[in-house]
């Protein structure tokens, strides 16, 4: 039983992450019809931006480094030692972290918006698609070429020290650590602060309107735009905080780390009805518990193909995903 | 004629001519100087895939390349070195096109590629086609040898005997049972079903086997397992680089996760990123098997470590980037050998070649990893493997007990 | 009246001419004779490469040709029928491995002189293996629709692949593929004999023609290239082509109009895994050996830009896509290095480092190259023309002249507002 339940937390803090990033996929398709393919990468680039902030509040050698150039931010090391000393300090820190990789990722979401997809608002569908491809991989490679030349990085010892991120800290047999609390508990608490602004506020029902008609959303008076932009801020923000965690838990970062969780978020997705949020809610933690429990109880070899199959067949039964609408039928 | 036909032969026309201008000056670049230059090629992957095997061995060719240009051999000869560099991202068909690439080269004289098995063994059959020098410095798979190809060698031991010595070994230590894990390539795949299969024959049980996927970094549901079944070793057949195999995260998470038993790799694991991946104190204890003597055992490992940290402040070398550089010198001694025989001009030539291939052959020099020289298969006659043990955060040869 | 009619026939956006468009004639003489001088510059350009010893351009051309013969299967299934597909690389893998395993029994089984036959059979089970995915995907995305029969795609394809490399039914080999140690495919008929009899050594002794292997594999890729491309543009215009189209335009019509969707879409899924396994049989033979790490999602992805950027469902397109997706990286190494343009022409002493940064750079550039070609040419850079039916202006005027007259007699035929059938232009082949 307690081996069950292990592999249920385990499950549980992998589905969190998925769901954060399904969150950003399903937020973009549902206004614009389009699988934003460079959604993978705002997740690799909010785990990078999050290590340069930790660096940069943390890291003696950094510190001195950057200001030698910037003298004006010499405050900062005054604070290091609050930071990386107390378990407030840690804290606090680890929310800053977020915040500033959230902030600096939703920025990129807008700016790709903006350059790359903008222009093709009325190109045939397919037409967005390859452009996001381009973006992936151009910024798989930017960051492959400038940013980390030839090793990845690791989180520095100060911070694996903490309680936050050693997982071997405060384990009661089955696993559950602070920090997968903390990446559980801020997915679902993300859900439920997205789903209440998209519900009851003005901004979220423009946003319900953009992505039921465009035009007609225009003719009411609601800036298309700039509900586009939002969007593209919130999801890719959301997938950076997903980064930053992944980082924390895993403890590395790499220039292709994106991939595969794209691959699979967005599978969670389509699982859950894209275009739905509760449904990327349920399709990423659903995701992450049929990885560790096939991992778990049948191989750990074939845990992608079981997925898929698993993916494949609940598309059989209900072809419009398991909360999503059915199809609708052009009359 | 339609405009779409027009566009369409515009484009190629236009490329058909570029190639062809590229393909008819392609013999005039000669230089005047006195001075041959000749160039080694070196094959990995540099961008993607294995990435950090890819750019540590370039980094040894590099090495090589600059000693041996300052060398009074290279003086005497009027010879000197460049290194050529193509990128195969692991992939085998970009392996095959950087071959083609390289035999296309009339000033080279042999190439130290590639790393990945598969690469290596694609593209051999378009060295072996054109007759011209071929060592890896990584591939590990027994097949690249086996298929009778002259030019084909390799630096580096195979899988079916690192396997079975790394089984031994942890018999020795006092291992019964174990928990097998692979990356899913193919040099984990074989590494570890040869360990497997000496560790039965010595009476061990393996608990639990496993596969996990190139790029995968959660192993939280593999490690449960493993703690639920309680091996007393966990042997990983892979590479410890974080966005490959994935070595270090393991152990990392291993140790996370309550599993207190030690890990045991092969030389994919053995290089000081392990240790500094999954962190000194969960890297505490692992163990490695690597071919060749311990570098602190060797006066040319020292040196060799020594010029590398010169040339590459911030970097380290790994076991593999080792044998890319003794395989760079093997190159590098059958060039002398071959312009003393046959006179620096000859050396590209068809009759160039042939003597290049058994010049290599006939390699007999004291290496960073041992004395290099080959077998009649084209594998390296240097099968010591050597176990090592992280203790206090650094790599430590066990002697044999 | 009629014949009025007919003389001020010229589509609409040829007035500027003034004169009956090209395509409105069949085929005409120059543009076979192009084709035919195209074909033979193909054939001969191979040799060009091997005399200079620049294999490399050879080795370039022949996988733009694999590529290309895979993404006419795409453009199949996209361009025709507007099914967005990211699991090309599944049946890709499917003829590899099913090629190369039939392949090996039957070189095994076969005498040794016609051991070299082999490749035919192999392209069979090549297409036999993929065509037998195909009909399981088929199964899968019946109900499906738009994004949802996308992602089963990519599933299907990760499936495929770990699959291959977890040696299922032992038959794949694991991560290593095959063939396995100390086995390999034997050389194709008549290849052994070419090199012998073919070898032309040129004046200075490091440079001839040899028949290598390379170019025989593309030689025989440029005919199936060349096969791929008439099927294709037969299979356009015929009963099943239209059948795809409707399906693409508005699939709920199609089905009032009596098109069974499903056998369309089955249809469409099979004739393009067909392509499919026919490249990845020739890739097993080009490459000598299969492995799984080969068909990555990657893969699908440049199939994909390949098709939708060189313009959905125009053949010609398709070429130029595969030109450009395939060829920029790849020319831009070989830029960068010795047998590269500005070594070559200008004597640049480029150092090493500069020349491999750029050549790395090649990826980046090809991200940066799918962005701004979409940005620029949405639709592709030859986009497919549909057959249209235009009035001239001519003709709308008079039409509106005489509607515009009130005392005309509505059933009078030359007064009908509806073109006789034999008035219309035919407008736009299929490019």
């Amino acid at each position: 039983m307690n081996y069950f339940l292990a592999q249920l937390v385990n499950g549980i803090t992998l589905g969190g992450m998925y769901a954060l990033i399904a969150l950003g996929y399903t937020m973009v398709y549902g206004v614009l019809l389009m699988i934003n393919f460079a959604h993978s990468e705002m997740f690799m680039s909010g785990a990078y931006i999050g290590l340069g902030t930790l660096l940069l509040l943390s890291n003696a050698g950094t510190q001195n480094a950057i200001c030698k150039v910037l003298p004006f931010l010499s405050f900062f090391k005054s604070l290091r030692s609050f930071f990386t000393g107390s378990t407030v300090g840690l804290i606090i820190m680890f929310i800053i972290i977020l915040a500033v990789s959230a902030v600096l990722v939703g920025c990129l979401g807008m700016l790709t918006e903006r350059f790359a997809y903008r222009p093709l608002r009325h190109a045939p569908r397919l037409a967005p698609l390859i452009s996001a491809l381009g973006v992936s991989i151009f910024l798989q490679n930017a960051f492959l070429l400038w940013i980390a030349p030839n090793k990845p990085f690791n989180l520095p010892a100060v911070v694996a020290k903490a309680a936050i991120v050693d997982l071997s800290g405060k384990n009661l047999s089955l696993g559950i650590t602070p920090l997968r609390i903390i990446i559980v508990a801020t997915s679902v608490i993300l859900l439920i602060v997205l789903d209440l602004f998209i519900a009851r506020t003005r901004v979220g029902k423009a946003m319900r309107a953009t992505s039921q008609d465009q035009d007609a959303a225009g003719l009411m008076g609601i800036n298309v735009n700039s509900v586009i932009a939002l969007t593209f801020f919130i999801g890719p923000a959301l997938g950076g905080i997903a980064g930053v965690f992944s980082g924390a838990y895993y403890g590395t970062v790499t220039y292709n780390m994106g991939f595969m969780p794209g691959i699979k978020s967005f599978t969670a997705a389509v699982i859950g009805g894209i275009g739905n949020l509760r449904g990327a809610m349920l399709g990423g933690f659903m995701l992450g518990l049929i990885e560790s429990l096939s991992q778990a109880y049948i191989s750990a070899s074939y845990k992608d193909v079981i997925t898929f199959v698993i993916l494949i067949v609940i598309l059989i039964f209900r072809p419009g995903g398991l909360l999503g609408s059915s199809v609708v039928e052009k009359v | 004629m339609k405009k779409n036909h027009r566009i369409v032969f515009g484009v190629m026309a236009a490329l058909l001519t570029l190639a062809l201008i590229l393909t008819g000056c392609g013999s005039g670049g000669g230089s005047g100087s006195t001075t041959k230059t000749f160039n080694v090629g070196f094959g990995g992957p540099i961008t993607q895939g294995d990435v950090a095997f890819g750019q540590g061995g370039l980094r040894a060719v590099q090495l090589a390349i600059a000693n041996a240009n300052k060398s009074q051999e290279a003086k005497d000869l009027k010879i000197q070195f460049k290194v050529i560099q193509g990128d195969d991202q692991s992939l085998a068909d970009v392996g095959t096109t950087v071959a083609n690439q390289f035999v296309s080269d009339k000033s080279m004289v042999g190439a130290v590629a590639h790393f990945n098995s598969t690469v290596s063994i694609a593209a051999s059959k378009v060295y072996h086609e054109n007759n011209f020098v071929q060592i890896s410095y990584g591939s590990t798979n027994p097949a690249l040898t086996q298929q009778g190809f002259k030019n084909v060698f390799r630096t580096c031991a195979t899988d079916d005997l690192q396997g079975p010595t790394g089984a031994n070994r942890a018999t020795a230590l006092g291992f019964k049972s174990v928990a097998l894990i692979d990356d899913s390539s193919p040099y984990g795949q074989g590494l570890v079903a040869a360990f497997k299969d000496q560790f039965v024959k010595n009476g061990g049980t393996v608990v639990y086997q496993a596969s996990t996927q190139q790029k995968q970094n959660d192993f939280t549901a593999v490690v449960t397992k493993i703690a639920s079944v309680k091996p007393d070793l966990v042997y990983f057949g892979g590479t410890y680089a974080p966005d490959t195999g994935a070595g270090a995260l393991l152990c990392k998470q291993l140790k996370s996760g309550g599993v207190t038993v030690p890990m045991m790799g092969g030389d994919g694991l053995y290089a000081p990123e392990f240790i500094s991946g999954a962190g000194a104190t969960a890297a505490e204890g692992s163990y490695a098997t690597c071919p060749g003597m311990p570098v602190e055992l060797l006066p040319n490992g020292k040196q060799f470590a020594a010029d590398y940290t010169a040339m590459f402040p911030g970097q380290q070398p790994a076991p593999f980037d080792a044998y890319a550089y003794d395989a760079a010198n093997a190159i590098i001694n059958a060039t002398y050998s071959v312009a003393k025989d046959l006179g620096v001009n000859k050396v590209t030539s068809p009759a160039g070649k042939d003597a290049l291939i058994k010049a290599v052959a006939a390699s007999n020099f004291d290496g960073v990893t041992g004395k290099v020289s080959f077998d009649s298969k084209g594998d390296p006659n240097n099968k010591v493997i050597t176990l090592y043990k992280v203790v206090n955060g650094k790599w430590e040869a066990q002697a044999d007990k | 009246m009629a014949d009025e009619i007919k003389d001020m026939m010229t589509p609409a956006y040829d007035k500027k001419k003034k004169k009956e468009p090209s395509h409105t004639r069949k085929h005409s003489k120059t543009s076979t004779i192009m084709l035919a001088v195209l074909v033979l510059v193909l054939i001969l350009v191979p040799f060009v490469f091997a005399a200079t010893s620049q294999e490399i351009y050879t080795r370039i051309l022949t996988i733009i040709g694999l590529y290309l013969i895979l993404a006419l299967g795409l453009n199949i299934l996209v361009g025709y029928a507007g099914q967005l597909d990211f699991g090309r690389i599944a049946f890709y893998a499917a003829g590899a491995y099913a090629g190369m395993i039939i392949g090996l029994i039957v070189a095994n089984a076969l005498p040794a002189q016609f051991a070299g036959l082999s490749f035919i059979v192999a392209i069979l089970a090549g297409v036999a293996g993929a065509a037998l995915l195909g009909g399981i995907l088929s199964l899968a995305v019946l109900r499906l629709r738009g994004d949802y029969l996308t992602i089963v795609t990519l599933g299907f394809a990760e499936i495929i692949r770990v699959s291959a490399q977890n040696n299922i039914l032992h038959l794949t080999g694991g991560a290593a593929g095959i063939p396995t140690a100390g086995k390999n495919l034997p050389m194709p008929i008549g290849l052994a004999w070419l090199q012998k009899n073919l070898y032309i050594p040129l004046g200075n002794s490091n440079y001839s023609i040899s028949f290598s292997a390379n170019i025989y594999w593309y030689l025989l890729i440029l005919l199936f290239v060349i096969i791929a491309i008439i099927i294709t543009r037969r299979q356009e215009n015929s009963r099943t082509g239209r059948a795809w189209a409707a399906l693409k335009d508005d699939d709920v019509a199609a089905r009032a109009m009596g098109i069974n969707t499903t056998k369309t879409k089955t249809s469409a899924i099979m004739m393009s895994a067909i392509w499919g396994g026919v490249a990845g049989a020739l890739f097993a033979y080009v490459q000598g050996m299969v492995s799984p790490e080969t068909f990555a999602f990657f893969g699908s992805i440049l199939v994909l830009a390949i098709v939708v950027i060189g313009g959905m469902g125009s053949t010609k397109g398709v070429i130029i896509g595969a030109i450009i997706i395939y060829g920029t990286p790849e020319l831009i190494r070989a830029f960068a290095g010795p047998s590269g343009l500005p070594f070559i022409m200008w004597q640049l002493p480029l150092s090493q480092n500069v020349v491999a940064t750029i050549a790395n750079y090649r990826n980046l550039v090809l991200g940066l190259l799918m962005v701004v070609m979409m940005a620029w040419r949405p639709d592709g850079i030859i986009p497919m023309v549909r057959p249209k039916r235009f009035l001239t202006t001519e003709a709308q005027k008079k039409i509106e002249g005489s509607a515009g007259d009130s005392t005309v007699d509505p059933n009078s035929a030359s007064a009908s507002a509806v073109p006789a059938e034999e008035d219309l232009v035919k407008a736009g082949d299929a490019a």
